[in-house]
């Protein structure tokens, strides 16, 4: 068999089988075991099995297309003839949803090595995190005693636990996740995005009897659907005008029933005559130049498009599609400002927000931006940059005060998320991917060691901790590996743990983009001071947690390691958390397995826009070199050091009172507490007025058109009141009248009768004279009508 | 009706008895010697009848499922009327009773088979006048399906009609504290409605003239049967052309002929400064909206759903909206082509209109009930939106492939939210089958306390919600990417209402399923789904589930009718409306060859 069969078919399988998990685990979970306790090998055998045919094709990649050292500096001229033909990918439809003439929607993969290398991501950590939570949910093995729901009637619930039902909605949740990965075409990403979305539903309310929680879910999927507002329109930006969703070339039987090749989306915004470069595609021009085209003879049409083109027609529609797609990322990758839903999302159970903030969902933001990144102009870069940046700035500020120990890690997820933004958003393609990368190996690995924390304490405030790195060595341990690698420590120029590598790609493109486009150096200062607070708020977080004496003895007298099922998948993170970024001698290493995906194009800097001025993209490969990686560096170091160094001084050694430092800035101390204020600033700005619509269109049903249509329906009674006292006194009046007329008329005619017949031959002459004398009269009339 | 009609015309005797079985079996029942007393002899005698109409439905729809296909049987993939009966009915003003199906009515009529089994099977806790109860359902079952089996304009009036009474008696006497309010107030709306089409319908047969149709028109509209015999068939073409008088005529497939004339009647023809065909598609457009309904002649649904029993709600929203969306796509559109070209932004805007407010609308609503009736107006939107721009781009270009996408995107919204919306009026009711009272205030808890009945009730929410995998999707996001190369101003609204949508649904799904305890009063009976129940709900469920993932088996019935008939509009939009074709050009990389003359 061919790779190009083979990958769709190992990778569709290894998509497809959590499904089955869910589908069998749905119907069967409650008999699967006691209190469905096999649900659990169920669901995991499951992402087993997708890990291992994803290695497989892995291993089937790597075959057909070794990874080779980067080229750098002046090797990049050679392989140019390589770099036009574009990345290697496969592509195809497994089958459709619809078809109507050339329009077409369906369910495809495209493969490359980006989605190779996610598919092995997300099943590995998915697999850590479901084995990991055989022992965490052990609670729902039996029946259960939520302590955080309070009855009407005193007391606390007790409810059977549901064990079997976290595993169906953990198998879903990695179905979704990896639809997105490999899907072949933007509508098959919305389909598993919406479903991402519902998974994540299930999952943050998994303790649904709390209100807390429901809400939470409810909030973590509306504010995905704002999301997704921007991404219909990017949606039907792109379906208006250009008739096609699927990312790749696909043939397909044209009218004569020749095989016609059907450009892609990235085929069409960056074709291959042009050398990749990125122009608007002819759809769009078309659109944009409407009533040119209806000017013009049907013929000449296509001799006008280059010069519309460069009147600048259907650039604002590309560029309104690159921002609508990224608006659904803002919401799943929650950047600002969608990315109050993320903290709320903690209330679900500590497995679900390791898999939600590493590998799922929120990657999946990231990993659409990189997939779409051909179709991205320049002006929708910066936008992106920005918006990752003021993310990245927002939520490390508020991960600086918060004192549970998840919504730290939350708050350091979107900081991270931002991050990756901003890599991409600066052209830093490979280096926004590979934190992605580096990324989802570390956070779960936090979420994990928090949980194994949680499960321990009973509780998530860090003011109640303190000292536990005597109790739980490997938790500590695992967890200061994790720390370290999210600051990206590192001896500079020699080795660092993964986070080292991505963090210095980012940081070298952003002070390259800087170099390049002065006016928005403000991004480097975004990211430099960013890795400062983020060196402080993790260190803060794991000093406060493991460091020092125990806060509160009651807490620490029951803390306790957690079993080998749980410590186990921690190790295993910890060591991918170490290594995930290194590049082995000859190349091998993620970098350069990424590269193989780069888009056709992207590797050689661009220059345009016209939204926001003229903007340069550098090529990516040049902020490896030379001086700007020396000084990339040496600031991550030293930012990262510092931020270490001001956390050991403020609660290692305590050598400054965090108190007094919140007492000094305290205005900015509550403002940071109350996060910003975003959650009531929406809910006075949204919330409330679209409560409010809700009341004033349902009250004008009520209030208005009701009242018309009662209205109407009083007037017609009305009218027929009118009409019977009509009917009563006028009609029956005069037939009453004419009754009573008549009655007289025979009294007084009894008078007639006289009895004398000369008199009454008379009458009958005189009468008759009448009636002739009336009807011609009468027929006259009628004629003449 | 002889002999030789029923073996020219193979599908006479199946159509007649779908469509008048329930009548006859309603007409039986209401018999003296059936006693009113033996209620559960009813109850199985309708739900037999209805199931028996469903199998019939499915017959002709599916024949592979009963081995060989027969003549009367629907041939998929053929894009015209099928299985049409003819019989002459009321001569002197040639109106016929003359029936048939397509893509686009036959999925409707199989709709209401599958809809009113489940409503039957949902009557049983109907314990008032059962009698009564059942022959006015199978009488309304007779009403729906005759609506849309009917191409003579006189009978689809004569059954529109027929629909409406027992409909008003069902809701009037059968139904909450407030029935009779809420029946005259369905009565008045449908009836205003009902009174301009008949207005509409004189206007078109009075201004109609057979004569100008060609030899094949007449064929191809049924004027002439196509079963007759070449001699016969030149007799009776001769006849019509050959006619002293102007030939009258009330067939809707002809009347769509003579509208899309270049010299049609409807057009020349001015009243008060416009043309008859404006007026006719106005009134028939206002008859139309007032069932699907929009906003502003929409509020008779709220209360007609709130106090109607719930197997009536069920039907009500399940299959008597879809006849408004029926009646525009089969009537209005192709009889009268030009007004609905110039008019297209007011069928779009009502719908986008609908869509928006009715969302805000539901959220805002306290009664469980009543949040679902404003569900289907803003879900009845889409609808419209998608009819709507079929007719949109004229002028320049000729996407025709994006017009049928709306309204192929349309039809299966029509088809989606009928499972759906019946299944979420359903949901409801078994709450209120129990506790009796639907104020989402006082719910909660209900999943612990119903799991299985809360899980499906959840998923037909989900379907409602449009998510992915469900039959509400295919439709909202057909039409709502369709809409963009109309108006995107609308385009935008449209895709806004996603938002509303998910926050009236997923709130009332925390106020009622999720939570710790129940808040309402009877909370003791809260018991399991009863297995009548489930055998009700799962098939929606199952539907559901189906039409989401494979939406293909049923655009395998509407696509090849819709994409006809819009291919026909844009035809005649190119040759009659818009006499620029040197302008014509196509956007885009695709549609097909003969639609795009600049390719």
């Amino acid at each position: 068999m061919d790779i190009a069969a083979q990958l769709p078919l190992l990778l569709g399988l290894a998509w497809l089988v959590p499904l089955a998990s869910f589908v069998a685990i749905l119907f069967f979970g409650p008999r699967m075991g006691p209190h469905g306790r096999n649900a659990a090998w169920v669901a995991t055998a499951a992402i087993v099995t997708s890990l291992v045919l994803s290695l497989l094709a892995a291993g089937t990649w790597l075959g057909a297309h070794p990874v080779q050292a980067a080229h750098h500096g002046g090797s990049h001229g050679s392989d140019h003839s390589a770099e036009a033909a574009g990345p290697v990918a496969y592509a195809g439809d497994w089958y459709t949803l619809y078809q109507g003439g050339g329009l077409r929607l369906s369910i495809g993969w495209y493969i490359d090595a980006l989605t190779v290398a996610m598919f092995v991501v997300v099943t590995f950590i998915a697999t850590c995190i479901h084995v990991y939570a055989s022992g965490y949910m052990h609670d729902e093995l039996h029946d259960v005693t939520d302590h955080e729901v309070h009855l009407s009637g005193g007391g606390h619930l007790h409810r059977p636990g549901r064990f079997p039902r976290f595993f169906q909605a953990l198998s879903l949740f990695c179905f979704s996740m990896l639809g997105i990965v490999i899907a072949g075409n933007l509508a098959m990403v919305f389909v598993f995005w919406e479903l991402v979305g519902i998974c994540s539903w299930f999952l943050i309310g998994f303790y649904y009897e709390r209100t807390s929680a429901s809400t939470a879910a409810n909030k973590a999927f509306i504010v995905n659907r704002v999301g997704d507002f921007g991404m219909l329109i990017g949606l039907m930006a792109l379906w208006g005008a250009l008739g096609t969703l699927q990312f790749a070339d696909s043939k397909a039987a044209g009218p004569d029933g020749a095989q016609v090749v059907r450009p892609g989306l990235f085929g069409l915004v960056r074709p291959a005559e042009g050398g990749h470069a990125l122009q608007v595609p002819d759809g769009m021009v078309k659109f944009a130049a409407a009533d040119l085209v209806a000017t013009t003879p049907a013929a000449e049409v296509a001799a006008k498009i280059d010069d519309w083109r460069s009147m600048g027609l259907g650039r604002w529609l590309l560029f309104i599609a690159g921002v609508g797609i990224f608006c659904g990322c803002v919401g799943k990758s929650a950047q600002f400002p969608l990315f109050v839903w993320l903290p709320d999302a903690m209330e679900g159970p500590t497995p679900v927000s390791a898999l939600v903030h590493s590998a799922t969902m929120v990657a999946a933001g990231v990993y659409l931006v990189g997939r779409f990144y051909p179709v991205l102009t320049p002006d929708v870069l910066l936008v992106i940059a920005y918006v990752g940046a003021i993310t990245l700035f927002i939520a490390a500020t508020i991960a600086l005060v918060a004192n549970d120990i998840k919504r730290v890690l939350a708050y350091s997820t979107v900081s991270q998320l931002g991050y990756m933004m901003l890599a991409l958003g600066v052209g830093g393609w490979a280096a926004g991917l590979f934190h992605l990368v580096t990324h989802a190996f570390f956070k779960s690995l936090l979420f994990l060691c928090s949980g194994s924390v949680i499960h321990a304490c009973h509780t998530n405030d860090m003011r109640k901790m303190g000292g536990l790195a005597r109790v739980m060595p490997w938790t500590a341990g695992t967890m200061l590996v994790g720390c370290l690698a999210i600051i990206g420590a590192g001896v500079p120029f020699v080795i660092g743990l993964s986070g080292y590598y991505s963090k210095d790609a980012i940081l070298a493109q952003a002070l390259s983009f800087s170099r390049a486009n002065p006016a928005h150096s403000i991004l480097f200062l975004a990211v430099a001071g960013g890795a400062f607070l983020t060196a402080f708020y993790m260190f803060r977080l794991w000093f406060m947690t493991f460091a020092g004496e125990p806060r509160d003895h009651h807490v620490a007298d029951h803390a306790h390691e957690s079993p080998g099922v749980m410590v186990a998948p921690l190790v295993v993170l910890a060591v991918l958390a170490v290594a995930a970024g290194w590049t082995l001698p000859g190349g091998f290493g993620l970098p350069n397995l990424l590269e193989q995906a780069r888009p056709a194009g992207t590797a050689e800097g661009m220059t345009g826009g016209f939204v926001f001025g003229n903007l340069t993209f550098p090529a990516e490969h040049e902020s490896h070199e030379g001086a700007i990686h020396v000084t990339a560096t040496l600031t991550a170091f030293a930012t990262a050091l510092a931020g270490v160094v001001l956390a050991a001084l403020m609660y290692l050694v305590r050598i400054i009172s965090p108190a007094v430092v919140a007492t000094i800035f305290r205005p900015v101390y509550s403002f940071l507490a109350g996060r910003w204020y975003f959650d009531e600033l929406y809910h006075a700005l949204f919330v409330l007025p679209a409560l409010g619509i809700a009341e004033l269109a349902s009250g004008t049903d009520r209030g208005v058109i009701d009242r018309i249509i009662e209205g109407l329906a009083w007037t017609a009674r009305q009218l027929a009141g009118i009409d019977a006292w009509i009917d009563r006194t006028i009609v029956d009046g005069l037939v009453n009248a004419t009754a009573n007329a008549t009655w007289h008329a025979g009294l007084e005619l009894k008078k007639l009768q006289t009895g004398h017949l000369r008199q009454y031959v008379m009458f009958i002459v005189v009468g008759t004279v009448a009636l002739f004398v009336l009807a011609s009269l009468l027929f006259r009339t009628s004629m003449a009508g | 009706m002889d002999a030789a009609a029923s073996i020219t015309q193979p599908a006479l005797w199946p159509l007649t008895a779908i469509v008048f079985l329930p009548a006859l079996v309603a007409a039986f029942l209401s018999l003296p010697i059936v006693p009113k007393a033996r209620e559960e002899f009813i109850r199985w005698t309708t739900l037999f009848t209805t199931a028996v109409v469903f199998v019939l439905s499915l017959w002709m729809a599916w024949p592979q499922l009963f081995g060989a296909a027969g003549p009367a049987q629907f041939r998929l993939g053929d894009t015209g009327m099928q299985a049409v009966v003819k019989l002459p009915w009321i001569r002197a003003f040639g109106i016929e009773y003359l029936l048939g199906v397509d893509g686009i009515s036959l999925p409707l009529v199989v709709l209401t088979t599958f809809l009113s089994m489940l409503a039957a099977a949902a009557s049983w806790p109907i314990t008032k006048h059962v009698k009564a109860y059942h022959v006015l359902f199978l009488l309304l079952e007779t009403g729906m399906l005759g609506v849309f089996v009917s191409l003579d304009f006189f009978l689809f009036y004569v059954f529109w009609e027929v629909m409406l009474l027992p409909m008003y008696f069902l809701i009037g006497i059968w139904g909450g504290p407030r029935r009779e309010y809420a029946a005259i107030k369905f009565f008045l709306y449908t009836l205003l409605g009902s009174v301009l089409m008949l207005l509409a319908i004189l206007m078109l047969y009075f201004t109609s003239d057979l004569r100008q149709l060609s030899p094949e028109q007449l064929l191809a509209s049924h004027v002439v049967s196509p079963a007759l015999d070449a001699g016969a068939q030149a007799d009776a073409v001769r006849a019509v052309r050959d006619a002293k008088a102007p030939v009258h005529t009330f067939n809707l497939l002809a009347l769509a002929q003579i509208g899309q004339l270049p010299n049609s009647p409807f057009a020349a023809t001015q009243i008060w400064g416009m043309s008859l065909e404006k007026w006719a598609f106005l009134l028939l457009l206002i008859g139309f909206v007032i069932k699907v309904p929009v906003v502003p002649v929409h509020t008779w649904l709220p209360d007609a759903h709130v106090e109607a029993p719930t197997p009536i709600s069920m039907i009500l929203a399940g299959v008597l909206l879809k006849l408004g969306g029926y009646g525009i796509l089969r009537i209005c559109y192709p009889i009268c082509p030009g007004a609905g070209l110039d008019l297209a932004w007011l069928v779009c805007g009502l719908g986008v209109v609908s869509m928006v407010y009715g969302a805000f609308a539901a959220l805002a609503q306290k009664d469980f009930k009543r949040m679902v009736a404003y569900s289907s107006v803003s879900h009845m939107g889409y609808v419209m939106l998608g009819l709507g721009v079929w007719s949109a781009v004229a002028g320049h270009d000729y996407r025709w492939d994006a017009w049928a996408q709306g309204v192929n995107g349309a039809m299966f919204q029509m088809l989606a939210h009928g499972i759906s919306s019946a299944g979420m009026f359903f949901m409801v009711g078994v709450l209120y089958d129990r506790v009796h009272h639907r104020n989402l205030e006082e719910f909660g808890g209900i999943f612990n306390r119903m799991p299985v009945y809360s899980g499906l009730a959840i998923a037909v929410f989900f379907a409602g919600l449009g998510l992915p995998g469900l039959c509400g999707f295919i439709g909202e996001v057909l039409v709502t990417l369709s809409s963009w190369n109309y108006s995107r101003a609308l385009a935008v609204v449209s895709a806004f209402t996603v938002i509303l949508t998910a926050a009236y649904i997923l709130w009332a799904i925390q106020r009622v399923y999720l939570g710790a305890e129940y808040k309402g009063p009877h909370g003791d009976h809260l018991t399991a789904i009863t297995p009548r129940e489930l055998a009700i709900a799962t098939p929606l469920v199952f539907f559901a589930i189906l039409f989401g993932v494979a939406p293909q088996i049923l655009f395998n019935y509407v696509a090849p009718s819709v994409n006809r008939q819009v291919e026909t509009l844009a035809d005649w939009t190119r040759r009659v409306h818009d006499a620029k074709p040197a302008s014509v050009a196509a956007i885009g990389e695709q549609g097909p060859g003969q639609d795009v003359a600049a390719r």
